[in-house]
């Protein structure tokens, strides 16, 4: 009975379903929703309904089915569906003719004829009306439905539509076979590979065979196997598409592993298809059992079980894909990026390939940080070895940052600390012949080597980074105590600063004074081999000698190719030779050395030329010159005046730069080089140091500055020039006088008249001359010291209007007691108070940053 | 070896201080009193051999010469503990022992007469250096050894070796007290042309202001010969430190002299130190009286006139001011203090310089001995060339012409060769005195590049007339 009831509600509850689910899947469609799914659920329930209803009596069903025919042609859809969809309803239509009347079905051959008459009949009717239709014509249907099912017609067994998919089992296993073999991208029966894209298509010769949602589903399937053949393409090197490199290689046979991974999966797939079907086998007698259903591999099943591995398939072709023609530390930075999924399965799966790939190079890296060895086969290690780099350079440019190899997890600190570490390595190996010095650091390597995964983590704080560290330190500190201690770099930076930089006051003067003869030579006439027995002789008889021989024995004269002209103040140099593994460290400061030696040589040389010769003639001469004084002291006094300002300047400038700029930053390199814990600390305080000199000693600065010092020193130059010549006269007229002085007294004792008249008058003109001369000298004099004064005020309004404080008061210091200033109106603008006061706050400011005023830029 | 100096020790208080000097010395360089190396003083930091140089034991001995002609300083010198330091051949008395009589002219035949011996130490100890840089003479221009025999000995020296350097350390008379020696006016005023003339750089010590420091700073009431000597003694050590303990600049004595002396006349130094602390104060062991050093304080102090070793007197016009200055600044510096203290002194003004021309306070930075301890962290010694030193020289000339005027004790000067036929060595040193004290007082104006000497009426005439009357008295 309650059949009965069911079947009351159900006819046009059917006719309603049915229709529903039709105008479902026309939304579905039209609404741009992933229609396969849609489609396919739509499928089955149009199954599902029309086998529930094929057990009721639907004899009036066939208007009812006509319609949703009618529904179906006008739907947009897939024809294979919609097909698939009239099939299934024209199938319906017959057996339930078939069942219905089972005598009388004359209409029954001619459905087809009848559905499309309807067709034409009822071509006018709207869609609109459908529904309406369907419900009038559902309730005539109920009725008849009604008197049919009473008949009895439910006690049949009719055939179950889900049960007639499984109709030929073998047809149907063979799609799942086929499903499985695609996976691994084996083609088969229903599948074939499209030849342009690999993708899987539907075989169209066997198309027929399968439903629509097999085939839909045998689709999806293959998806896998498309995947799977891309990742099979980047694990193959011979296809020329995959990472390269040893860190490539690392990375395809992570591919590999996990194709072999799944290679198994499916493996298993396969047996379970295989013990099915023997079961089955077995089983056939009896084969309505429900039992082995289970246990039976469907599509669905397959649909369940391909998702994981199509995820990790896909984000492994993706990784691949990233990764071609990559090498080295990009391509762990390539793979770095993936790590970045919130998927925790992705991050795993990412971090899994990114652990295997930084395999080699944490290999690599214990490798070069343990034992300084660079094995990098296909230069993808980020430190470089330069092999035609002699060992000479080891330290500064035999290695360096492969920077695009760099893995982008490595910071730049970290980079630096590996490639210094393997640097001391290698110094200490190659340079300082130390064998074996870094033993027992098995312990590191087992910590490196084992904690892969530590490198690429995001903190680095990890046992590895602290390995890294720890090696980082203990190698560092060995080879600074190796070069501080045995290799005296201390030492020898203290005897460049000392003999190159000029801090040994006594020893250059004694060196200057030992030279003298040589440097005032011709450039040609010198030769290097006479000047290094004088360097000795300085040396051991200054306070020199109580320096460690061993530093003393690396300073040496040089003796430049002379140009035309040139004396030996201009070719002759100090230089400090170094050698073994000091070179290498020292060798490029080398050049800017020479550089600084140049203008405080010439300073000296000056300072020289002013007292050795200038000043100490003028004090003798002075002595020697007293009786004709009233005649010279026009000039004698204003060249006295005259040295004596130049005297001024030199020591001035001989204080600032060799006590203000050499001494204060060498007093601070000390600190630092106190502090240091690496040799690269050291090396790099002394570069800075040498560079704050460069700037002090006024080496490449403005051209301005430059010129009048070099103005400043020619006049120098000049003026000694000019006393030699004037003092000669000077002698030559005292000689005369004192010649006539004697004959006169000769003659005196004689009593007799020894002068005649044309020796006083020739004695009168020569005096006559002698004063003359004396005036035009004096008048050089003045040209000179007009010169001089010209080039001292540009090198002080220079300095005046330089930015840099220390300049600014180096320029108040050579104008101490602002002669110059009052002298030339154009010194006193850039030192008006407001300026002085704002260079004074600017300079307060580098102490106690009260008052933050910025100085006005003064383009004066 | 290299820029070494000789010292020349003249008179009672010439090796007075000359044997203080070397006194102080030896124990700056850890140099045991018979001139052996002391066992901690092998730093090799210093530099020895300037002062000193080594006998064939290796003990150290003193570039010195010791002359005096009386015997009483020189052996008390050679009875006591340093009697082994110096070379017994440089050691030379006179024969007669009967010393100058504070009489200049009497020191000045004796030394005439005895230059052969002297000037043969003298050469042989030039002779023993590798460069000679100058000599150092010690003595006072009051007495009669000091200022007659030094005087000649300069000028010799200067004839000799005119390519050396001659310094002296020259002891002025205290003007303060009644001097028992009569003369002294004459005495200083013949000395005076000698160290204008003859002399590169004086370094003067006025016994005025020595006292009065002694008595005003240290708290002495009456200074003994060897407190004030202990002073002096400091002064020489120090000023010759940057030649001892070399860095990088001023290592010999040009560089250190050349760019305080502008002009061949202008070369009288002044010299202050601070801070200043007696003997007694440390081997008393009461807690004394230590001030704070830094280096602004040092260099402030030493341009205050009170530290200074010179008494020159009020400056009535108040128009003296420095010629150059260079200050040697010992202990722990920190380099930019000195800069920062220039800049101070700069700003305000806290020294006043010549107009004519530029000039500032040099600063030498020098290591200190490590053997002697200080009280103090940073000490300080100024060498200025500064106007006001004039005043010092007026003084001599005023109490000259008052003796002058009067003629006044010329007899014991007439006896003497020198004066034998006339006094007109007399007129020209003062005459040259005059000039000095002119270009002094003209070095304070603006105008000092176009000065020229002028002469006391007459003498520029007399002196251009010499060479007219040479010629005339011919014909």
């Amino acid at each position: 009975m309650s059949q009965g009831k069911i079947v009351g509600t159900d006819v046009a509850g059917i006719s309603n379903s049915i229709s529903n689910i039709v105008s479902e899947m026309l939304i579905c469609i039209n609404g741009k929703q992933l229609p396969e799914v849609h489609g396919k659920i739509c499928e089955y329930k149009i199954l599902k309904q029309l086998s529930i209803k094929e057990k009721k009596e639907g004899s009036n069903l066939i208007q009812h089915f006509f319609q949703q025919y009618k529904k179906l042609t006008l739907i947009k859809m897939d024809p294979q569906a919609r097909h698939s969809l009239i099939k299934y309803l024209l199938s319906i239509a017959d057996k339930s003719a078939a069942n219905g009347e089972a005598d009388a079905l004359p209409q029954s051959d001619n459905l087809s004829q009848i559905l499309s008459s309807r067709v034409h009949s009822t071509n006018g009717s709207s869609l609109n009306s459908l529904n309406g239709n369907g419900g009038v014509n559902g309730g005539a249907g109920y009725s008849y439905n009604a008197t049919q099912s009473s008949i009895g017609l439910s006690q049949q067994s009719l055939p179950n539509y889900v049960e007639a998919t499984r109709k030929l089992p073998e047809s149907r296993q063979d799609i799942v076979t086929n499903a499985i073999y695609s996976f691994t991208g084996v083609q088969g029966k229903y599948l074939k590979k499209d030849v342009v894209t690999g993708r899987f298509k539907l075989d169209p010769l066997n198309i027929k065979l399968l439903t629509t949602g097999q085939a839909g589903m045998l689709l999806r399937l293959s998806e896998l196997g498309y995947y799977h053949d891309r990742v099979t393409k980047f694990a193959d090197i011979t296809t020329g598409f995959n990472a390269m490199g040893c860190i490539g290689q690392a990375l395809i046979s992570k591919l590999k592993e996990e194709l072999a991974d799944f290679h198994g999966q499916v493996a298993v797939l396969h047996d379970e298809m295989n013990s099915f079907r023997k079961a089955q086998m077995n089983r056939f007698p009896n084969r309505d059992s429900e039992l082995d259903a289970a246990d039976e591999l469907t599509l669905f099943k397959l649909l369940a079980w391909y998702i994981k591995p199509l995820h990790r398939m896909q984000w492994l072709t993706k990784i691949a894909d990233a990764c071609q023609m990559k090498k080295g530390g990009e391509l762990a930075s390539t793979v770095y990026d993936f790590l970045d999924n919130g998927n925790s399965m992705v991050n795993k799966l990412v971090e899994d390939v990114l652990t295997a790939i930084c395999g080699p190079l944490v290999r690599m890296i214990s490798k070069w940080i343990l034992e300084g060895g660079i094995s990098d086969l296909h230069s993808e290690f980020f430190v470089e070895s330069l092999n035609d780099v002699g060992a000479d350079r080891l330290w500064h440019d035999k290695f360096r940052l492969r920077l695009p190899m760099l893995p982008k997890f490595v910071p730049m600190e970290m980079a630096n600390k590996i490639l210094k570490t393997g640097k001391c390595i290698n110094f200490l190996r190659e340079i300082c012949e130390m064998q074996g010095v870094m033993r027992e650091r098995e312990e590191l390597m087992k910590i490196m080597d084992n904690n892969v995964a530590q490198f690429f983590s995001y903190t680095p704080d990890t046992s590895w980074h602290v390995a890294v560290e720890t090696c980082y330190q203990q190698t560092s500190k060995h080879v600074l105590d190796i070069m501080v201690g045995p290799h005296k770099l201390l030492e020898h930076l203290q005897g460049m600063r000392r003999y190159l930089l000029l801090g040994q006051g006594d020893f250059v003067s004694i060196l200057i004074e030992h030279m003298k003869d040589e440097l005032e030579r011709p450039g040609v006439d010198i030769y290097a081999h006479d000047l290094s027995s004088m360097l000795d002789a300085a040396l051991r008889c200054t306070n020199a000698q109580y320096d460690d021989p061993e530093i003393l024995n690396h300073l040496d004269v040089m003796v430049q190719r002379p140009f035309h002209g040139d004396i030996g103040w201009d070719i002759i140099s100090l230089q400090y030779i170094v050698q073994g593994p000091l070179a290498t460290m020292l060798e490029p400061t080398m050049p800017t050395y020479k550089l600084l030696f140049k203008p405080l040589w010439r300073m000296k040389h000056m300072e020289f030329v002013l007292s050795m010769k200038i000043w100490k003639e003028q004090m003798g001469n002075a002595k020697t010159l007293r009786p004709i004084n009233t005649e010279i002291e026009k000039a004698s006094h204003r060249l006295n005046l005259f040295t004596s300002e130049i005297m001024h300047f030199i020591h001035q400038m001989q204080y600032y730069v060799l006590f203000e700029v050499i001494e204060c930053n060498w007093v601070e390199l000390q600190k630092k080089m106190q502090q240091a814990t690496a040799l690269d600390d050291i090396l790099d305080a002394h570069e800075m140091f040498l560079q704050t000199i460069k700037v002090g000693c006024f080496v490449s600065s403005k051209p301005n500055v430059e010129h009048s010092l070099e103005v400043v020193y020619e006049n120098i130059i000049e003026l000694e020039k000019w006393q030699s010549a004037f003092y000669k006269d000077c002698f030559k007229e005292l000689n005369a006088r004192q010649e006539l002085a004697k004959v006169v007294e000769k003659s005196e004792k004689k009593g007799v008249f020894g002068l005649t008249n044309e020796v006083i008058l020739q004695r009168d003109h020569e005096a006559q001359i002698f004063a003359e001369k004396v005036d035009i000298a004096w008048r050089g004099l003045e040209v000179i010291s007009s010169n001089y004064e010209k080039a001292v005020s540009s090198f002080l309004m220079a300095l005046n209007s330089s930015h840099d404080p220390n300049l600014q008061l180096f320029g108040t210091r050579l104008d101490f007691n602002e002669y110059y200033k009052k002298r030339d109106t154009n010194l006193s603008k850039p030192l008006t108070f407001e300026h002085m006061r704002m260079s004074n706050v600017f300079t307060l400011n580098n102490r106690n940053s009260r008052f933050v005023i910025h100085t006005p830029t003064t383009n004066e | 070896m290299p820029s070494e100096i000789i010292t020349l020790q003249l008179g009672q208080c010439g090796n007075q201080i000359g044997f203080e000097f070397w006194k102080r010395l030896c124990l700056e360089h850890g140099i045991s009193p018979s001139g052996v190396l002391e066992d901690f003083a092998n730093d090799g930091m210093d530099r020895k051999d300037v002062f000193f140089y080594q006998a064939d034991d290796d003990h150290y001995i003193p570039r010195a010469v010791l002359l005096d002609l009386e015997p009483r300083v020189i052996n008390t010198i050679m009875g006591s503990a340093y009697s082994k330091l110096y070379n017994p051949e440089n050691v030379y008395l006179s024969k007669h022992g009967g010393g100058a009589g504070n009489n200049w002219a009497s020191g000045y035949g004796q030394g005439e007469k005895l230059q052969e011996e002297v000037f043969d130490i003298i050469d042989r100890e030039a002779d023993g250096s590798d460069s000679l840089e100058g000599f150092i003479l010690c003595h006072s221009i009051a007495g009669g050894t000091g200022s007659g025999m030094g005087s000649f000995i300069m000028e010799r020296l200067a004839d000799r070796y005119p390519k050396k350097l001659i310094q002296t350390f020259s002891v002025f008379p205290n003007q303060d007290e009644i001097s028992d020696v009569v003369v002294q006016p004459y005495n200083s005023m013949l000395t005076l042309k000698r160290l204008t003339t003859a002399a590169d750089s004086v370094v003067v010590l006025d016994n005025t202001a020595l006292n009065r420091i002694a008595c005003d700073r240290l708290h002495i009431q009456n200074p003994s010969f060897s407190q004030i000597n202990n002073l002096v003694s400091t002064i020489m050590s120090v000023s010759t430190t940057t030649l001892r303990y070399p860095s990088y600049m001023n290592n010999n004595l040009i560089g250190l002299m050349a760019p305080l002396i502008p002009t061949p006349q202008l070369h009288f130094l002044m010299t202050g130190y601070t801070p200043l602390t007696s003997d007694s104060d440390i081997n008393s062991q009461q807690p004394v009286n230590v001030r704070k050093t830094t280096v602004l304080d040092v260099m402030r102090r030493l341009l205050q006139p009170k530290n200074m070793m010179v008494s020159t007197g009020p400056d009535k016009s108040n128009h003296h001011c420095y010629i150059s200055i260079l200050n040697i600044i010992q202990g722990e510096v920190d380099p930019t203090q000195v800069h920062k203290s220039l800049q101070r002194i700069r700003d305000r003004k806290m020294a006043q310089f010549i107009p004519w021309g530029p000039t500032s306070i040099q600063v030498a930075l020098s290591r200190s001995s490590p053997y002697v301890q200080s009280n103090h962290r940073v000490s300080g010694l100024m060498l200025a060339n500064h106007t006001s030193i004039c005043s010092l020289f007026e003084r001599a000339l005023n109490q000259y012409d008052k003796l002058r005027k009067r003629g006044a004790f010329l007899d014991q000067f007439r006896r003497e060769d020198i004066f034998k036929d006339d006094l007109t060595e007399l007129d020209e040193s003062r005459e040259t005195v005059d000039c000095l004290v002119q270009e002094y007082a003209a070095a304070t104006r603006e105008d000092y590049m176009q000065f020229s000497v002028k002469r006391g009426a007459g003498s520029a005439d007399s002196k251009s007339e010499d060479c007219r009357s040479v010629t005339s008295g011919g014909a």
